[in-house]
């Protein structure tokens, strides 16, 4: 198969499969796409919303659309984490002799939901890190490989921050994206009464295998990207520290801590799906701006005075944005504008 | 491999476009500074005669073809042609890409089906113009010097001032300067200056008593009538001695130390004007708030009042090293210290006026005393001995007397004042009464609060204070800096 052809095949999937979810999840069509562009970039996504806005239900629907296995696990202040990972357990075999089994847990899956995920303790929130950055999780001495591919749809709740342990900087920079699931509109609303209180049920169909999803994640990396698209993706992260002497105004005003380089890598991977998701060949600057609110918006500390003045991350995102791009303008002739 | 020649021809199409419209800005501003020296080169026509119509020409010419040549021949890089082909097509950085990426030996498979896909939509593109015209500030005013150089080469040569230097030289009568011409007055003029040059700069000392038979009869309108030092009458304003006089005055301002301290004397003590200082400097900023300038000054001024005598030169100086070295914080709590030592020093001269009792001379004499002797120190003789001040422990055999009187015999009198205020709630007003309500706390609250609104930042920030509380909380604060 020609390199132009897997690439219409990846095409053609991922419109698949976002078709099949669509089935089921009315409206989110923006949500859907970028959980499937970090399923493609090879990240892990952070889903946050109310209660009863479908975001548990895209994660189920997504893994009924993949030929892939699917666990989910609720946490709750009293999980373990060996209740996510396994652990050693004495069994007995046929001739009465004792030996240690080890008895897989849930995060051994291809598809984890880790629903409201800041219920748990930060221990066992942690017990995610290394099989979420590794692929592996280390049990008794010996480390176990997850399945590939391993993809984590975590989930959590905005409001209602009593009794819960909100994730720390360094197992939020894990997650490729971080999505915010917003409230429907009432024609949305109206489509999610008829299609969820009538008897018909719908059925997903499995579009994609395991092996596809991993080809799809190779072809992604070798979308080329130009060195002004990457400069400008790497400016938009420097400018979200205010150490940076270039940092706009608002950074400086706002925020305390910017973005990591796994902020840059998640924005670039990002753009290189969405581009190849949208039948072109390589990145353009609008895959990096259209990526740069989920890429980025977990990864920026605030300061007290953002903190105070309750500063929306996405709207400081998108001020970092604008000026990085109004500066890349200044700089230029006016001829080359 | 190479890119395909639709998309390199695409991309030096964009590149002549480029070229042709910086030389068309760089053309107007060449001809907007060429006028301008036109129109300066005519204003002189007089001196330079029919020679200057052809310069203005030629500066005109020369203006614009440099700003054309400029123009032409500046390069233009191929990726900023790309990007603009990019822009004005809507090829989402194809261009750029292809660009960048074909000749490279990394190159990944999907280049060839960039290559292919670029190319097909380039050639299908339909050439036109794509670089927008930009004209300079200067387009505008263009015609004000164009005009003024046509107006100045149409009409007749500027006159050019001519003549010398105006006449300061004393009157010498008004008879004969009306009997004078004007030639004879010139010619008179210039032999003057040249025979008497103008008189240096003497700093002799001058002798301001009055000459005799000086005092004699004076006309009006005579300048010389007003100058009481009717040794100066006869010559020129003699400027260098105020001059001098100036400079000595000068150095004296220079030594600060010989000057009236008229601040001190105004504020009673150099801790109270100090203090007063620091809390202007200080109250509600936090470190990075405050000016460096308005802190360096500030311990300038201590440490300048610690070599007066004060115990705190050290630390000043100390803050100012810090300051010097950007430590903001640490030269604050420099500046703390020395207001400490100041603030006990400004106690202990308080003391020694007649506040402190005879036991407690005995007791600082004591104090003094071991220090001396065992090494305590002198902040140890206010505490004394802890057995001595213990009713029925004490060594002393003289009678303590009654309690309150002894309070208020004492230089640390403490009392409280109160009123109940009526309210949603009832309370209690409290003050503190005496010394003590006067002093010492009201720094070590600004201290305070400091630390707690840098507590309550870190709070707010890592611990998830719930958002509902924030405003409060900065109200909360907000008030205290208001008090």
């Amino acid at each position: 198969m020609s390199q132009e052809e897997r690439a219409q095949a990846f095409v053609s999937a991922f419109r698949a499969l976002q078709t099949e979810v669509e089935k089921v999840i009315v409206g989110h069509g923006e949500i859907i796409a970028h959980v499937l562009t970090g399923m493609f970039a090879g990240g892990h996504v952070l889903l946050e919303g109310v209660p009863g806005l479908g975001k548990t239900l895209l994660v189920k629907t997504l893994a009924e659309g993949l030929e892939l296995s699917f666990s989910r696990i609720q946490f709750t202040p009293d999980l373990m984490p060996s209740d996510i990972v396994g652990t050693n357990i004495i069994v007995e075999d046929a001739d009465g002799r004792k030996h240690f089994q080890f008895q897989h847990g849930p995060i051994f899956a291809h598809i984890l939901l880790a629903d409201e995920i800041n219920r748990a303790t930060p221990k066992t929130q942690s017990a995610l890190l290394e099989g979420m950055q590794e692929g592996a999780v280390t049990v008794g001495g010996a480390s176990r490989p997850l399945p590939a591919p391993f993809f984590v749809l975590a989930t959590q709740n905005p409001i209602e921050m009593e009794g819960t342990y909100p994730l720390p900087e360094a197992q939020l920079d894990r997650f490729l994206f971080k999505l915010r699931v917003r409230y429907p509109a009432i024609e949305e609303l109206n489509a999610i009464i008829d299609r969820t209180t009538r008897s018909r049920q719908v059925g997903i169909e499995r579009v994609m295998s395991g092996p596809t999803v991993l080809g799809f994640r190779e072809l992604v990396r070798e979308v080329p990207i130009a060195s002004h698209v990457r400069d400008f993706a790497s400016t938009i992260v420097m400018a979200t520290h205010p150490q940076w002497e270039l940092a706009p105004d608002v950074t400086r005003r706002y925020v305390r801590y910017g973005a990591s380089p796994r902020g840059a890598q998640a924005l670039v991977l990002g753009a290189k799906v969405r581009a190849l998701a949208e039948g072109r060949y390589n990145v353009s600057i609008e895959d990096i701006k259209a990526l740069a609110a989920p890429a980025l918006r977990h990864r920026l500390i605030l300061n007290f005075e953002g903190e105070a003045e309750g500063v929306d991350t996405d709207i400081l995102v998108g001020q970092v944005v604008e000026s990085v791009e109004a500066a890349s303008v200044e700089r230029r002739e006016p001829f080359l504008q | 491999m190479t890119p395909p020649a639709p998309i390199t021809g695409l991309v030096q199409r964009v590149t002549r476009q480029i070229r042709l419209r910086r030389a068309e800005h760089a053309g107007v501003r060449g001809a907007f500074w060429g006028a301008v020296g036109a129109a300066l080169v005519l204003v002189f026509k007089g001196p330079l005669g029919a020679a200057s119509i052809g310069s203005a020409v030629a500066l005109v010419a020369v203006g614009v073809l440099a700003g054309l040549a400029w123009g032409l021949l500046r390069r233009v890089d191929a990726r900023d042609a790309a990007h603009v082909a990019d822009r004005a097509f809507a090829l989402d950085d194809r261009v750029a890409t292809v660009l960048e990426w074909a000749g490279r030996p990394d190159r990944s498979p999907l280049v060839d089906a960039l290559v292919a896909d670029t190319l097909a939509r380039v050639e299908a593109l339909a050439p036109r113009r794509i670089v927008r015209r930009v004209l300079p500030r200067e387009a505008r005013w263009l015609p004000v010097p164009v005009l003024t150089a046509l107006a100045l080469s149409l009409a007749p040569p500027v006159p050019m001032p001519t003549g010398g230097l105006p006449d300061f030289l004393p009157s010498r009568g008004e008879d004969e300067r009306e009997e004078r011409s004007a030639s004879t007055l010139l010619e008179e003029r210039t032999r003057a200056l040249a025979k008497q040059p103008l008189k240096r700069a003497m700093l002799e000392e001058r002798d301001f008593a009055q000459r005799a038979g000086a005092g004699g009869a004076t006309s009006p309108g005579d300048l010389t009538a007003i100058f009481k030092d009717t040794s100066l009458s006869g010559h020129r304003p003699d400027f260098n001695s105020f001059l001098k006089k100036g400079d000595e005055r000068l150095k004296l301002l220079e030594h600060v130390d010989r000057l009236p301290d008229l601040q001190s004397d105004f504020t009673s003590t150099s801790y109270k004007m100090v203090f007063r200082k620091s809390k202007a400097l200080t109250s509600g900023l936090r470190p990075d708030q405050i000016t460096p300038q308005k802190l360096k000054e500030l311990l300038e001024e201590m440490e300048r009042l610690g070599r007066k005598g004060g115990t705190w030169g050290g630390d000043a100086a100390e803050g100012m090293e810090a300051l010097e070295g950007g430590q903001t914080d640490k030269a604050l709590e420099a500046m703390q210290k020395a207001l400490d030592k100041m603030r006990a020093m400004d106690a202990a001269q308080r003391s020694g006026k007649g506040l402190r009792g005879g036991r407690e001379r005995d007791r600082g004499a004591r104090g003094r005393d071991a220090g001396r002797g065992g090494g305590e120190g002198y902040d140890e003789q206010d505490f004394g001995d802890a057995d001595g001040l213990l009713p029925g422990r004490g060594r002393s055999p003289m009678p303590k007397g009654e309690a309150t009187a002894r309070l208020r015999a004492t230089p640390y009198d403490v009392g409280v004042e109160g009123e109940s205020r009526q309210g949603r709630k009832d309370g209690y007003d409290t003050n503190l009464t005496g010394r003590a309500g006067s002093m010492g706390s009201r720094l070590q609250y600004l201290g305070v609060i400091g630390q707690y609104r840098k507590q309550m930042e870190d709070a707010i920030t890592r611990e998830q204070v719930p958002r509902e509380y924030h405003d409060q909380i900065k109200d909360y604060f907000q008030a205290l800096d208001e008090r």
